[in-house]
Parts: C-alpha cells; sequence; structure tokens
C-alpha cells in the first residue's frame, strides 16, 4: 500500500488543500485586444434582446470569461471565435474596430467615454460589480490614468494591431495571386515575415499582472489534480522564462517553475527556484505593510519547511531533517503554531521511513484539532489508520476513524481528503483480505469524481489516491482471471499516469506483479523471471520474494531457501507482517515440496498465528488450505476435510480464482483420500462428489489459465472414472491429460505433490 | 570593467586603409604612434568618443613625434567633397545630440564617413527613445519589452551591405552592435572578429568582443588579425576572465616594449591585482596613477574598495572628495562615497550613494552588492536579500552576492539554509578559503562536525586568508577528544603566525599555547610543557593557568619522575620546529555532502 501522504507538499497558493487564485488589486492595463474586447462588449449591450438570438447569446456569454482571463490573442483568432458563437455580432465588432483604427484619437476617446454609460440609467446593462463590470471599471480607470503620450501610444499599437489583423485576412485572401508577384518582393516580403514569426514565438505578447496570475494558478491548479492536462515541462518553463524576463519580480512564477521542475526530478534547478521564490517572497512580505515583521518571519519558516519537503521528495531524508530541524527551530522562536502543526507532520512522514513513531502522529492529531486545522487533522488520522492497519487493529476501529475524519472533510469539503480516503479504505479492506468491499470502494472513488467534476468543477484526476484505486482495480480483475478488464485499466492508467510523471511508479509495479503471476501460472518460468528485475526496481522486497518463488518453481530449493530466510529476517525486522506470512508459506510450500511436511507444520502454524492476529483473512485461508494440504500427505485426510470445510468459505467469497481452484482440488483429493475406508456404495458416492469438486476446480483454472493445474486435475478425474468404472468419460479425460501432457513440460515431480 | 557599451564605429575612405594596417610587432613605436593619432582623429569625426579617448590617451604615452613626421590628414575624396556641407551640418546636430536631425540632413549620401553618420545617428536616436519610453511604458510588466525599434530597420539595411561587401570597418562594427543589441550573439562575434580585420585600430570592436566572450575555449576559436592591438585584446579578456596572471604577463609586456606611461595599462594592472586580492600592490600602482592622472574617474572605485579593505579612513575621505569635486554625478563618485560612508558606520547615507550609482547605470552590478552589504549591516536582512538577488540577476557569477545571501540567512539563524548560498560562492570561487570558513562554521552548527572538518582543512589547504580555518579545526578534534590531531592543529597555526610574521593581534594564540601546555604535560613532556605554558604568561588571559602549569611541571619533576621515553614525542615546540615537520598542503579532493545543488 503506498503511501498516500507524501503527494502533500505546502504550496503558498493553497489552503487546506485548495489552490487559490490570489487576488491583487488593479494589476491590468488597456491593451488593443482588451479594446476590441471592450467593443464586444459595447456592441453586446447595444444589441437588444431579439436581435441576437438565446442560443447565441448563451455562447457568447460563455466566451466572455476566457476572454477577459486569457492571454490577448490577434485579432484574426478573436473575429474566429466570435463568429463562431455570433456571426453578426462579429461583423459589427470588426466594422467598429476598423472605424476607430482608420479614423482619428479622438474616436478611441470617444469610446472610453462612452463606455461608462453602460453602468448609468435606472436599469444598466451592467451591473457594477459583476465580472463584466468589473472588468469594464478596471479598463475605464486603467485608460484614465495613462499619461498623454501613453495615449497616443495605445492608439498606434490598436492601429498596428488592426493592420496586423487586416494583413493576415488579406493574405489569407490571396493567396491564389501572388503566384505570379515577381521574385523580388516576394523575397522581401518573406523576409519580413520571417522576423515576424521569430518574435511571435520568443514573445507571445508580455501578459498583464492578471493574466499572468490567472496562468500560474491555471496551471498550478493542473499540476497538483491533472497533469497531463497542464503544459509539458519544457513549454511551461519556457512561458515561465518569458513571463520573468519581463517581470523578474514575479515570484509566484518561480515557485510554479519549482513545481515544474519536480515532475522532471531535477534536484539542482528545483532547489534554485524555490530559494529564489523565497528570498523574492520575503522581499514582498517585508512590504506589505499589513504583515510587518510577522509575514516576513513567516516565509522565512515555511522557506525552511519547503526545503525539507524539496530534500524528502528527492529522498534526502538527512539532509530533510536538518531543514526540517531549522525550520522547528524558528517556528519554535517565533510561536508559529501552524507551522508547527506542518511541521510535526513532516516529520512524522520522516519518522516513518526509519522507525513507527505513531506517538508523534497521535500527537500532531491532537494538536491540529486544537488549533483548527482540520486539513492536517485529519491527514494524520489518515496516517495513523494506516499506521495501526500495519499493526493490525480491528477494522472496526479503523473505519470508525475514517469515519470521523469522513465526517470532517464534508464540512469542509477537503475533495482531496476524501478521494484519500476512499483510497486508504480500499487498501484495507484489501489487506484484510475482502475483495468484494474493495471493489465496491475502488468503483465508488472512480464514480464520485464523475459527480464532483458536475458539482465544483474541481476535477481531481490525477491525484495519487486514483493511482492506488485504479491499481487496486487492475489487481483485483486480474485475481477473478478478467485479464481483459486488468489491462483495459492499466491501459487507462498508462494513459493518466504518462510514465514520467511522479505516481507512474504505482502502476508500473501493479502491471509487472499481474504478468508476473499470469507467467507464472502458465508455467513460463523464465519469462516470470525476467520481470523480477523490473519489479526489484520498483520495490526491492517484493522482487526478492518474487525471485524465491521463481527458483522454487524451478526447483532450485536451496538457493530459494537462502533467500527466504534472509528476506524473513529483513521482514521481521522492518515489520513487515504481510510479507512475513507470505514468506513463511512458501518456507513450508518448500519444506513439504522437499518431502519433509512435518517441518512444514510448525512453520504453517506460526503463519496461521501472525494472520489471526492481524486479522489478515486472506492470508489465514491460504494458510488453512496449506496446513490441510500437509495434513493430507501426512495421512490423515478426514482432519484436513475438516479443516478445509473451515477456510473453504472466506475463500469461495473473496479469494482468488487460482485460491478457489486450489481448494476445490483441495477438497477432492481429500474426499478421494478419506474415501478409501468406505465401503463400496458410499464410495462411488464419495468419488462422485468429488469429481464433481473436480469439474468445478477445472473450470477455475481455466479462467486464469493454469494449465498445469489443469492436467493435474484431468489426470485424476481419469482416474477417478477409472476406479468408477466409466470408460467413456475416462478415455475423454485421459485424451485431454494426453493433449496437455505434450503441451507442458514434466519437471519430473510426483502429480501429486502439489497444492 | 568594461568601458561603456556606447558605440564608436567609423568608416575610413579606401585610400586610408593601407596606412591602418598594423603590423604584429612593436618594433616601430613611431608607427604605432602615427596610427593611434590616425584612428583618433577617424573616430572623433565619426562620434565614436569612447575609441577616441581610448586611442589619444594611448597616443600620449608614446614620445612625441618630430614634425617632419606628423602624418598630413587623409586626402579628402570625390565624394567626400560632395557630402561635405551635410555632413559638417549633421556633425553639429549629432554633438548637440539632435540624432534624427542629424539623419535627415544626412540621408541619401554616399560617403562612407556620412552614411555612418547617418545609420549611427538613427541608432543612438532609437537608444535615446527607448531610455526615454522606459519611464513612460503602459504597465510594468512592459518593461522588459520596451526595445529600440529602429534596431531591426538598421539591422536589415546593413545585412543587405554586408552581403554586397560594402561595409567599412566602422560600418561593420555597427551591424555587430546592432546584432548584439537583438542578442543574435553568435552573429555578432562573426561581424566583430570581421570588423577587426578590416580595422584593427579601432578598439571599440575590440572592446565589444570582450563583452561577448564567455570563456577561454571560445577565445581559442576565434581567428583574429594578427597586430599589436590584439595583445592589448588578450591582455584586456584575460582579466575579465580572471585568468589574471597571464593578463598581468601580457601588461608587463606591453610595458616593456614602451607603453609604460600609459594610465590605461597601470589602471588595468591595478584591477588585476586587486582582483587576485593583492591589496599592496594594488595600493601603491593606485597612488601612481593618481599622481601621474589627478583628474581620472575610471577604476576609482576599485582604488576606494581597497582603501576600505585596509580601513584607510583619511585617504578614502581624501579621494571622495576630491572626486566629488571633479564630477558628483559619475558612478565611480558615488560608489567611493559610498564606500566611505560604509567605513565611518553611517550606513544610511552609504546605502543612499549606492542607489544614486545605481539610478546613474542599472547595470552596474557591484552596487547592488555594495548596497547588499550596507542594509546587513543595517540589520535590514529583507532589503538585503533583495539587493543581493538583484546583484545575481545582472550577474549570476557574482560570488560575494551568492556570499552575502549565506551570510543573510546564517544572521537570521537558518544555518541549513545558507548552505546552499555558500556552495555557489565556493562552486565560483572553488580557492576562496572564506567561503570554505563559512561552510564550514554552518556545519558545525549544523553538528556535522565530518564536513566540517574538511571544510577547513580545505580552506588551510588552498591558503587561509584570515588564518582561522586551523583554529576552528583544531577545537573541532578537541570537541572530538582527538587530541593528537588537535594539537597538531595548533603547531601548524602557530607555525604559520609566526612565519608570516605579522604583528596582528591573534586572539587565538593564547588559547593555542595553553592547550599546547596541557597537551605536553599529559603526555609528560616537560620541557615542551614548560615552554608553552611559559609562552601563556605572556597572554592576559591564560597568565594564571600558565603559571599554575609551571608550578606543577616543577612539583613533578622534582619528585623525579622522568619523561617517559616510550612515549614518542612527535611534536615540538614551535620555535623547533624543523623543515622535515612543515605540514604538507596536501589539497584533498573536497566531497562534500551527498546533495550539492
Amino acid at each position: 500500500m503506498a503511501s498516500v501522504h507524501e503527494s502533500l507538499y505546502f504550496n503558498p497558493m493553497m489552503t487546506n488543500g485548495v489552490v487559490h487564485a490570489n487576488v491583487f488589486g488593479i494589476k491590468d492595463w488597456v491593451t488593443p485586444y482588451k479594446i476590441a474586447v471592450l467593443v464586444l462588449l459595447n456592441e453586446m449591450g447595444r444589441t437588444g434582446e431579439g436581435a441576437v438570438s438565446l442560443m447565441e447569446r448563451r455562447r457568447l456569454n460563455q466566451l466572455l470569461l476566457p476572454l477577459l482571463q486569457g492571454p490577448d490573442i490577434t485579432l484574426s483568432k478573436l473575429y474566429k471565435l466570435i463568429e463562431e458563437s455570433c456571426p453578426q455580432l462579429a461583423n459589427s465588432v470588426q466594422i467598429r474596430i476598423k472605424l476607430m483604427a482608420e479614423g482619428e484619437l479622438k474616436d478611441m476617446e470617444q469610446f472610453f467615454d462612452d463606455l461608462s454609460d453602460s453602468f448609468s440609467g435606472t436599469e444598466p446593462e451592467v451591473h457594477k460589480t459583476s465580472v463584466v463590470g468589473l472588468f469594464l471599471r478596471h479598463m475605464i480607470l486603467a485608460y484614465s490614468k495613462l499619461s498623454f503620450s501613453q495615449v497616443f501610444k495605445l492608439y498606434t499599437a490598436l492601429q498596428q494591431y488592426f493592420q496586423n489583423g487586416e494583413k493576415k485576412t488579406v493574405e489569407d485572401a490571396d493567396m491564389e495571386l501572388t503566384n505570379r508577384e515577381e521574385g523580388e518582393r516576394k523575397m522581401e516580403k518573406e523576409e519580413l515575415d520571417v522576423s515576424i514569426r521569430e518574435e511571435e514565438v520568443s514573445c507571445s505578447g508580455p501578459l498583464s499582472q492578471k493574466q499572468a496570475e490567472f496562468f500560474l494558478s491555471q496551471q498550478a491548479s493542473l499540476l497538483k489534480n491533472d497533469e497531463t492536462k497542464a503544459l509539458t515541462p519544457a513549454s511551461l518553463q519556457k512561458e515561465l522564462n518569458n513571463l520573468l524576463k519581463f517581470n523578474p519580480d514575479f515570484a509566484e512564477a518561480h515557485y510554479l517553475s519549482y513545481l515544474n521542475n519536480l515532475r522532471v526530478q531535477d534536484v539542482f534547478s528545483s532547489t534554485h527556484s524555490l530559494l529564489h521564490y523565497f528570498d523574492r517572497l520575503i522581499l514582498t512580505g517585508a512590504e506589505s505593510k499589513s504583515n510587518g515583521e510577522e509575514g516576513y518571519g513567516r516565509s522565512l519558516r515555511y522557506a525552511a519547511l519547503n526545503l525539507a519537503a524539496l530534500h524528502c521528495r528527492f529522498g534526502h531524508y538527512q539532509q530533510a531533517e536538518l531543514a526540517l530541524q531549522e525550520a522547528i527551530r524558528i517556528a519554535q522562536e517565533s510561536n508559529d503554531h501552524v507551522c508547527l502543526q506542518h511541521c510535526l507532520s513532516w516529520l512524522y512522514v520522516l519518522g516513518q521511513k526509519r522507525s513507527d513513531s505513531y506517538v508523534l502522529l497521535e500527537h500532531s492529531v491532537k494538536k491540529a484539532v486544537h488549533f483548527g486545522l482540520p486539513y492536517l487533522a485529519s491527514l494524520g488520522i489518515q496516517s495513523l489508520v494506516q499506521q495501526r492497519a500495519f499493526a493490525g487493529k480491528t477494522a472496526n476501529k479503523l473505519m470508525d476513524a475514517l469515519k470521523d475524519s469522513d465526517l470532517l472533510h464534508w464540512k469542509h469539503s477537503l475533495s482531496e481528503l476524501i478521494d484519500i480516503s476512499i483510497a486508504q479504505k480500499t487498501a484495507i479492506w484489501r489487506l484484510y483480505g475482502r475483495s468484494t468491499m474493495a471493489l465496491q470502494q475502488a468503483q465508488m472513488l472512480l464514480s464520485m469524481n464523475s459527480l464532483e467534476s458536475v458539482n465544483a468543477g474541481v476535477q481531481q484526476n490525477n491525484t495519487e489516491s486514483f493511482a492506488v484505486a485504479l491499481c487496486h482495480l487492475a489487481e483485483l480483475h486480474a485475481e477473478q482471471g478478467c485479464f481483459a478488464a486488468a489491462s483495459e485499466v492499466l491501459k487507462h492508467l498508462k494513459e493518466r499516469f504518462p510514465p514520467n510523471s511522479q505516481h507512474a511508479q504505482l502502476w508500473m509495479l501493479c502491471d509487472q506483479k499481474i504478468q508476473f503471476d499470469r507467467a507464472m501460472n502458465d508455467g513460463k518460468y523464465h519469462l516470470a523471471d525476467s520481470l523480477v528485475t523490473g519489479i526489484t526496481a520498483l520495490n526491492s522486497i517484493e522482487g526478492v520474494y518474487r525471485k524465491a518463488i521463481v527458483l522454487q518453481a524451478q526447483n532450485q530449493m536451496s538457493e530459494a531457501h537462502k533467500l527466504l530466510q534472509k528476506l524473513l529476517i529483513h521482514c521481521q525486522k522492518i515489520r513487515n507482517t504481510e510479507m512475513v506470512i507470505s514468506v513463511l508459506l512458501s518456507v513450508a510450500e518448500l519444506y513439504w515440496r522437499s518431502s519433509s511436511p512435518t517441518v512444514a507444520l510448525p512453520v504453517l502454524l506460526q503463519a496461521l498465528a501472525l494472520s489471526k492476529e492481524y486479522r489478515l483473512q486472506y492470508l489465514a485461508s491460504q494458510t488453512v488450505l496449506n496446513l490441510a494440504f500437509a495434513q493430507l500427505i501426512l495421512g490423515i485426510p478426514e482432519q484436513a476435510l475438516s479443516l478445509l470445510h473451515m477456510a473453504i468459505e472466506p475463500i469461495l467469497a473473496d479469494g482468488a480464482v487460482l485460491d478457489k481452484g486450489r481448494a476445490m482440488f483441495l477438497v477432492a483429493k481429500c474426499q478421494v483420500a478419506s474415501a478409501a475406508s468406505y465401503d463400496p456404495p458410499k464410495k462411488a458416492e464419495a468419488l462422485e462428489a468429488a469429481i464433481e469438486n473436480l469439474n468445478e476446480a477445472k473450470n477455475y483454472f481455466a479462467k486464469v489459465d493454469c494449465k498445469e493445474q489443469i492436467r493435474d486435475v484431468v489426470y485424476f478425474q481419469a482416474r477417478l472414472y477409472h476406479t468408477l468404472g466409466k470408460t467413456q468419460e475416462r478415455n475423454r479425460c485421459a485424451m485431454l491429460f494426453r493433449q496437455l501432457h505434450q503441451e507442458l513440460p514434466s519437471h519430473g515431480v510426483p502429480l501429486i505433490n502439489h497444492l | 570593467m568594461a568601458a561603456s557599451p556606447s558605440i564608436v564605429p567609423v568608416a575610413v575612405t579606401a585610400a586610408v586603409v593601407p596606412v591602418l594596417s598594423a603590423s604584429s610587432d612593436f618594433s616601430n613605436l613611431r608607427e604605432i604612434k602615427k596610427q593611434l593619432l590616425l584612428i583618433a582623429g577617424l573616430t572623433r569625426e565619426r562620434g565614436l568618443l569612447h575609441s577616441s579617448k581610448w586611442s589619444a590617451e594611448l597616443a600620449f604615452s608614446l614620445p612625441a613625434l618630430p614634425l617632419a613626421e606628423l602624418q598630413p590628414p587623409p586626402p579628402i575624396t570625390e565624394e567626400d567633397a560632395q557630402d561635405m556641407d551635410a555632413y559638417t551640418l549633421a556633425k553639429a546636430y549629432f554633438d548637440v545630440k539632435e540624432y534624427d536631425r542629424a539623419a535627415h540632413f544626412l540621408h541619401g549620401c554616399n560617403s562612407k564617413k556620412a552614411y555612418f553618420l547617418y545609420m549611427y545617428s538613427r541608432y543612438l536616436s532609437g537608444e535615446k527613445k527607448k531610455d526615454d519610453e522606459t519611464v513612460d511604458s503602459l504597465g510594468p510588466l512592459e518593461k522588459g519589452q520596451v526595445k529600440n525599434e529602429a534596431l531591426r530597420e538598421l539591422r536589415v539595411e546593413l545585412s543587405k551591405k554586408h552581403q554586397a561587401r560594402e561595409l567599412d570597418g566602422f560600418g561593420l562594427y555597427l551591424y555587430g552592435v546592432v546584432l548584439r543589441k537583438l542578442d543574435l550573439v553568435k552573429e555578432a562575434i562573426d561581424v566583430f572578429v570581421e570588423a577587426t580585420h578590416v580595422l584593427p585600430l579601432h578598439w571599440g570592436a575590440w572592446l565589444e568582443l570582450c563583452n561577448l566572450i564567455t570563456d577561454k575555449e571560445m577565445l581559442k576559436f576565434l581567428s583574429l588579425p594578427d597586430t599589436w592591438m590584439k595583445e592589448f585584446f588578450l591582455a584586456h579578456i584575460y582579466t575579465e576572465l580572471q585568468l589574471i596572471e597571464e593578463a598581468l604577463q601580457k601588461y608587463q609586456n606591453l610595458i616593456d616594449v614602451g607603453f609604460s606611461k600609459s594610465s590605461y595599462i597601470v589602471s588595468q594592472i591595478a584591477v588585476a591585482y586587486h582582483n587576485i586580492r593583492d591589496i599592496d600592490k594594488a595600493l601603491s600602482i593606485f597612488n601612481e596613477l593618481r599622481k601621474q592622472d589627478p583628474y581620472r574617474i575610471e577604476n576609482m572605485d576599485t582604488f576606494s574598495n581597497l582603501l576600505y579593505v585596509r580601513s584607510m579612513k583619511s585617504e578614502l575621505s581624501y579621494l571622495a572628495h576630491n572626486l566629488c569635486e571633479i564630477d558628483k554625478y559619475r558612478v565611480e563618485t558615488c560608489c567611493v562615497i559610498g564606500n566611505y560612508y560604509s567605513l565611518r558606520s553611517q550606513h544610511e547615507k552609504a546605502a543612499l550613494y549606492f542607489q544614486r550609482a545605481l539610478k546613474l547605470n542599472p547595470r552596474y552590478l557591484g552596487a547592488w552588492t555594495l548596497m547588499g552589504h550596507e542594509y546587513m549591516e543595517m540589520k535590514n536582512t529583507s532589503a538585503a536579500i533583495q539587493a543581493y538577488r538583484h546583484a545575481i540577476e545582472v550577474n549570476k557569477r557574482d560570488y560575494r552576492a551568492w556570499y552575502g545571501l549565506g551570510q543573510t540567512y546564517e544572521i537570521l539563524k537558518m544555518p541549513f539554509y545558507c548552505l546552499y548560498y555558500y556552495r555557489r560562492a565556493h562552486q565560483l570561487r572553488p580557492n576562496d578559503s572564506r567561503m570554505l570558513v563559512a561552510l564550514g562554521e554552518c556545519y558545525e552548527k549544523l553538528n556535522q562536525l565530518v564536513e566540517a572538518k574538511k571544510c577547513y582543512w580545505r580552506a588551510y589547504a588552498v591558503g587561509d586568508v584570515e588564518k582561522m580555518a586551523l583554529v576552528k579545526l583544531a577545537k573541532l578534534h578537541e570537541q572530538l577528544t582527538e587530541s593528537e590531531q588537535a594539537a597538531q592543529c595548533y603547531i601548524k597555526y602557530i607555525q604559520d603566525i609566526y612565519s608570516c610574521g605579522e604583528i596582528v593581534e591573534h586572539l587565538e594564540e593564547s588559547t593555542a599555547f595553553r592547550y599546547l601546555a596541557q597537551y605536553y604535560f599529559k603526555c609528560k613532556l616537560w620541557d615542551e610543557a614548560s615552554t608553552c605554558a611559559q609562552k601563556c604568561c605572556a597572554f592576559n588571559d591564560t597568565r594564571e593557568e600558565g603559571k599554575a602549569l609551571l608550578r606543577q611541571i616543577l612539583q613533578l619533576r622534582n619528585q623525579g619522575e622522568t619523561p617517559s621515553t616510550e612515549m614518542p614525542a612527535p611534536f615540538f615546540l614551535p620555535a623547533s620546529l624543523s623543515a622535515n615537520n612543515t605540514p604538507t598542503r596536501r589539497v584533498s579532493p573536497l566531497n562534500l555532502s551527498s546533495v550539492t545543488p
């Protein structure tokens, strides 16, 4: 289960997990493009209700917001956009701009004088406080602030803007005519074009502060929620450099560049950007009188905290700790409890890497509640739940805790945490071996997303919780033998989280694991072996375990045993109970495969005790299966059968298909073995039942392509039919066996000696 | 410091060119003087004032020519005669900075001189308008947007002429300047190199080339004309690239061949000494320079830095008043006055003067750093950070600004945070002990003693300026109870101090002797111990301890305890330290912590 919380870094543009567009004062000025938009607004006001159809008006209204917020675009593009929504309006806008640009300066002055009329009257066209109203007023204010020479400059800029737009349209029109033009002129024109194009690339218009802020907050929230939709790292960096060239004081751009560098795992540039940001922030913090000294010290603390987060992100835990200590010290000196809370959470994250320190966490949760920091509080609860789940607390307590934190989330609408919570529930249910519940939770998270996008417009598409849930979904499907569905899910994952993105490792591991399992089922051990390297790269413990399994399957028992023992000691040290039990099971299998089932028994009992203690039901039933098999080999099939009756129910309910098949197969074997002492009619009855069970087992095995197991089953069936004297069925089974046997290499292992 | 980038191209008529092709050796100084006088005249005619000044200065340093040898002014060609009236009028307008007017009257002129002045007027008019626009732009974000509108047109016209090979040396120079202003660095370099080939005497072209070359490799791949001007260029660029040894060598050669009176060369040598922190030499050269050329303002900011470092208050005050009388609205003057106030601890006023310097020339990066230092003194850390950041923006390789940022954060008690800045500074000046000591101190504060030890050792190895690294290292060893190493460090420290023979008060001397006395005492080396203890008595703070130790030693000796002979006696007193015991200054590779962003 991946730690869901690592993704959280402190972002100054974000409070309680929500990215805000930071709202500053009037930081806008008039450009020719803005004038064109103003003309559009004016035209929209002038044309009465009847002139424009309702549909067109709606489309226009939808168009307005991006036009007001977005970067400047060329006139021809603007015309096109308007034309798509309402052709007749586009025409009148075009005419008015033409008149203004080809007229005199006084036309523009007159236009701005008339603008404020829209507010007057008993029923004004535009409300003063509406989005459009605010824009209009900003523009009027900015215009009246212009000096004499600036007004003239603006007018010439407008003329230029208009001419560029005209030229484009004219160019489009006489495309065909130019062919006959003389070479000289054409060359000159080309030369000019080249330089113009160069310019367009190098500075696609400087953004006004408002536009820049919009751009930054948009990209930041995309990075957080849906990385694939954001600009690519390279182009984003280019934009940012451009922005910084025009205004080096725009500190937020440095922060975004830090986030952007994190995407590409660039330690150097990201450190550089982060520190630059805080150097700049410190300056602005000191300048704003409202915060005074307080604001200045604050940014220092968070600077150190962010540095810690950065180092943690890159796995430099020692560095991170030093930075964190610094942040804690400064925060303590200035009594900043909120910052201290953040530090405490990070301290836990760092502590987690070394040893468990849930005391810290409990403390953190209490404090966070006390200081009214819901985000940190429920984050803490979630970490605590995760930690406790590994420590074997009962599910009802964990679920209670999660429910409580869910209340908190809904109250403060912390949608990100809701997602994490559900992802966590999925993981917990899977840990406990309840695949149905896990499936349900995963589906819930996925379908909830679509609900929310309708409601709030905040589409959290790209977060770690989604990756986790989807990975679980893929694994669950693979367990049930729905490989097509699993690969479909994986394909989706690949699209959503491209291989170089932050959470890609999750699905990569998941993908490899599924492939490995399939290869093992298929008996293609060499294939499985080649996958081990990939798994080891992503998760070393898992890798070693899988390596041991492959070795075991290839009958290299002593190597496998050595590996497993090492792994066992390591896992006991880091208290990875799940893995300890799996390893114990493998060790037991090793023992009975090397014909010493008596040695396997204590190991199995140990595994059983552990899995019961930690309530890992899935592993518990697997252990019982193994136990029963050991008993069968030891010659007490009645005991085995009664043990199986205990375990079969949860396996059939929640287990993987492979386990179901194995369980049924084992039941049949036990039935046959115990029937040996029965009188003939009863024996025949028992054998019939066994055959039924074998059929069921065969179906399960067929689902996951376990040919080896099917072969065993068919062989066994043939023998049973033979005993019952059903020649026809026997022959059919025997033929099937023969086909399979020819396909598969035989390893010389006694057929029966297989769970 | 590069001379101001304002421009200095000139067109030379075809008839003059043969005279201007300079030979590569210095054997004929008279010929060189003739050439210098000629080019000074040519550049003056074209309004290229800085080049003209440089050439004239250099010519002045050579012995005067007899009347017979004086060169007649270049003959006037037919074309020149045609344009004479227009040129005279335009030059007058040009001189009173009415560039558009000058360009208007020169339009259509064919002679090279007039054509150059025509283009140059247009260029300067664009630059002037750009400066005016900056104040009056539409919005703050447009600031970086303001461009010299004329540049593109000039480029198109000049490139046509260039292709037609109609440009002379001055024209090529102007073309290069236009390209550089358009950020077309590669093309600009090519054009400047061509300009130096066509007209090697024009210093402006060389100077522009200096500004565009960023490292030694680039320099290697340039094919430059083989003239005596190249020597000046190489010396200059070596200074710029901080290759001080090579630069000094070149300048020495130039002095040897007869330019010993040139104030330009003398000042360059002084700056070079300043860069390698040879303060005494630099000071004496500057003093000499001031005697020769008392009204010189250039480079005086460097001089004031030196005076500041040596805390020579009266000299600095004299210099400041003197410069203020000459011209108070010069960047250098403001800088000197700022330094003066800073030395008198009037930091507000100092900051004010540095600000004024920046207003006069926003790209004068030294002032940003100095202003940062002033704000630091005033404990205004946020303003200091801002100033340093500005300095870094102007020049990323300004190690003093990085170091200043580190210091600021250190004052704010963020030792981990400031590591980054010190590392940056260290990267830029790998052999500067100050950054290493600062790094070591930070690591010490973070309790990373291993790293700290590395830093101090390295600081000592590269030649410690403040002589503090060894003491700090010794104390670290003391902390780690590595007494042998500690003692060794103290011995080296004392050795160092005695060997350099400075009478500067070293506070840590007594500490060193005290530790050594105790160390020898523990090792039962009575002689050495008592010598050290006696030394201790010479210092106020350790006198009592020294006496007590002496008494103890005496007591133990009287008890007849013989010094244990088994004990190896690895260390001796500083006085008796023989040559074979001098520490080897072995520079081990410095591998600081794994992450060095």
